[in-house]
């Protein structure tokens, strides 16, 4: 594992709204989940990526009480999800990454029967389905059937149905899969405006930057461990803070490769074709003038890119770019 | 354990039920037609007055075959046929057309007589045909009796001519009926009933997979809500179904058709326990089957065979011994039994204890093993 021990921990001693340690979980010979442990603070968004098969499901059922780990521990809002999970399961909202809900029941039928499950009284439960269903803006259509509904308007919905209880934590799985570019803008806000209350989160996702723009920290699960855990920006920079530079030339272009080669900060060179080079260069966005100086009577720069590393090329810099399903 | 999340389980499946519009017809309006028609089929009527269909093949036409035929007829619970073949009537004994037949040979007073033992109304025409014959047989023993002691043919006659009259202040009640099925209506509701509980619980099964697939029992468990809490709200929800189901064919049959279903506790020990077996064979299918649509192909078929086996389709007198037999393997022919039995006047639960034995344990092993297995999947799925 690639441990960040850096102030991106949370500098609080407030307890963690969600935190595990040790978490292990078997299949016969096959190890699924293997000593996972992380925490998140009250008001923190908390981002677990990892190819198909990883252990994020696992690691997800283990969390909300779905699996009994081997071994490990998993406290809610400090309470022991072994020990009490009835209590530590009233401050855990869950939104699986299928649809769990009964398409003939109208949106708000829905509700009630999650507010039901998790004890809300009647008069409070109505009051807070209204709530919800105008945080998830889905109010004018609270009343028809949820079969009628589009994929964005029924993930949304899906989340509503864990909102209700106003849980300590939110764990998001995948909950974007499947909808289009207004209802995930809509799901995104509002879960950052959830995570702006307060309320922690734990997020996975396939979309890299969905978890660039909601979390602050995030962890790469793989086989089973995480194997690296910060902040963006750290764990970017296990991949180096080298960016990529392509440039297009006219001209001698030989003779411009090997003076592009030359320039101070430059730490690989590569001919991608014949008018094409590709560079790795520290800083790369601010050495543009000076690579485009140094060709100069060799060539001229027709065209340029210049690609910052991200946690997508951290991801797959970790996990390898192999398929997995 | 919190009856909240349970009530929330029960009021949400019933409402998804209340919202299929194919199975609600299958509830509210194939049981009746059903009823109506098979009703009539077997000959309109609620109770067990119908006469029995005897086929009679008379070989020779002398007086004892004359004064056979003619007590046959005279029979208020038959309904005689001269028929021209023994073939003929045996065939029609088999078939169930006849609950009897009688072959008078010519010339000898041997009569041989065609029925299945086991048969309910082949057992009251048989008792019939013995009343006939026997009075037959005691005017001929009685007439040989005074020839014998010297009157000639017409004092003979005369003597037991004053003789029957004498008898005549006898009244011999022949309740032998009774112990036939009744027809009409009153075999068809609570047929139908035991039919339509078990057919509909195995289709809202489907609602039960449904809820598997749709990872709503999963996302239910991550609630403060305990696994047994889920069970309960699942189960119920069925037998609910299954009760409302057999309290709605109980009510319109009774007024509608008139149907008499008898003592009120042991009906509702008989339907109730019926009910939970339909419960726990539903949950087996809904806990067995992967997808929604396997259940409606597979579970009311299975409804309608062990209906078949247990009298709910036709009259039992139909089936044979072994089918008969068979059918007892099952919950439908002891829920017949029970139910046929209090149609009886005076009849209370006390006569129908047996048959509540066999379905009582018949519902805790199914309500016991589907049960433990859904608990199992329900588990295993997280």
């Amino acid at each position: 594992m690639t441990t960040l021990e850096t102030a991106s921990a949370p500098a609080t001693t407030t307890t963690p709204a969600l935190a595990c340690r040790g978490l292990r979980k078997r299949y016969g010979d096959v190890v699924a989940v293997q000593d996972v442990g992380f925490a998140i603070a009250p008001g923190q968004a908390y981002g677990l990526l990892g190819p198909n098969g990883a252990g994020k499901t696992t690691t997800i059922s283990m969390l909300v009480g779905l699996l009994r780990p081997d071994s490990g521990t998993v406290l809610v809002g400090g309470t022991d999800l072994a020990a009490d999970p009835t209590r530590a399961k009233a401050k855990i909202g869950y939104v699986p990454q299928e649809i769990a809900l009964y398409p003939e029941l109208t949106g708000r039928e829905n509700l009630r029967f999650f507010g039901r499950l998790f004890g809300l009284p009647r008069r409070r439960l109505a009051a807070r389905i209204d709530e919800v269903l105008d945080l998830i803006g889905l109010t004018d259509r609270a009343d028809t059937k949820l079969g009628t509904y589009s994929g964005g308007m029924k993930r949304r919905i899906n989340i509503g149905a864990a909102l209700l209880h106003r849980p300590e934590v939110l764990i998001l799985d995948e909950p974007t899969v499947g909808v289009d570019p207004q209802s995930r803008k809509a799901i995104l806000d509002g879960v950052e405006r959830l995570v702006g209350e307060g309320m922690a989160l734990l997020y996975t996702s396939h979309y890299m930057e969905e978890i660039e723009r909601v979390c602050e920290r995030a962890a790469i699960i793989d086989h089973g461990r995480i194997i690296a855990d910060g902040t963006r920006r750290e764990l970017v920079s296990l991949v180096g803070t080298a960016d990529k530079v392509e440039l297009v030339l006219d001209g001698d272009v030989e003779t411009a490769f090997a003076k592009l080669r030359a320039v101070e900060g430059v730490v690989e060179a590569a001919r991608t074709g014949a008018s094409s080079v590709r560079l790795i260069a520290e800083g790369g966005r601010y050495l543009l003038p000076a690579l485009i100086t140094a060709v100069e009577g060799s060539a001229t720069v027709t065209a340029t890119q210049v690609i910052e590393p991200d946690l997508e090329a951290t991801f797959l810099h970790l996990t390898g770019s192999t398929l997995r399903d | 354990m919190r009856p909240r999340p349970v009530l929330a389980l029960v009021a949400a499946n019933l409402r998804r039920h209340t919202r299929d519009r194919v199975g609600l017809f299958f509830m509210v309006v194939m049981p009746f037609v059903s009823i109506v028609f098979v009703g009539m089929a077997l000959g309109g009527g609620t109770t067990g007055s119908s006469r029995l269909p005897v086929g009679v093949v008379a070989e020779g036409s002398g007086p004892v075959t004359t004064a056979l035929l003619a007590e046959l007829r005279r029979h208020p619970d038959l309904e005689v046929t001269t028929m021209t073949s023994a073939a003929e009537l045996r065939s029609g004994v088999r078939e169930g057309s006849l609950a009897a037949g009688l072959v008078i040979p010519s010339g000898s007073t041997r009569l041989d007589l065609v029925v299945t033992e086991t048969n309910g109304s082949g057992m009251a025409a048989r008792s019939a045909i013995d009343v006939a014959v026997s009075k037959v047989a005691a005017v001929e023993e009685a007439t040989r009796a005074a020839r014998t002691a010297g009157a000639t043919p017409e004092q003979a006659a005369s003597y037991v001519r004053q003789a029957q009259a004498e008898s005549g202040r006898v009244a011999v009640k022949d309740t032998s009926t009774a112990a036939g099925d009744p027809r009409g209506f009153a075999y068809t509701a609570p047929a139908n009933l035991l039919l339509f509980t078990f057919i509909n619980s195995m289709a809202v099964a489907a609602a039960l997979v449904e809820s598997r697939r749709l990872g709503m029992l999963q996302r239910a468990l991550t609630a403060p809500v305990r696994h047994r809490s889920v069970l309960l709200g699942e189960a119920l929800s069925r037998l609910l179904v299954a009760l409302a189901q057999a309290a709605l064919i109980m009510a319109v049959s009774a007024l509608a058709f008139g149907v008499h279903w008898g003592d009120p506790l042991g009906v509702a020990a008989v339907v109730g326990t019926f009910a939970l077996v339909s419960t726990g064979a539903a949950i087996l299918v809904g806990t067995l089957l992967r997808t929604p649509d396997q259940a409606p192909a597979i579970g009311p078929p299975l409804g309608v065979v062990l209906g078949m086996l247990g009298g709910c389709l036709w009259p039992r007198e139909s089936s044979g011994d072994v089918l008969n037999a068979v059918g007892h393997l099952f919950p439908h022919a002891w829920g017949m039994d029970a139910l046929l039995k209090l149609a009886v006047p005076g009849t209370g639960i006390g006569a129908v204890l047996p048959q509540l034995g066999v379905l009582a344990a018949m519902a805790a092993l199914l309500l016991g093993a589907s049960l433990v297995l859904f608990g199992r999947r329900t588990r295993a799925l997280g």
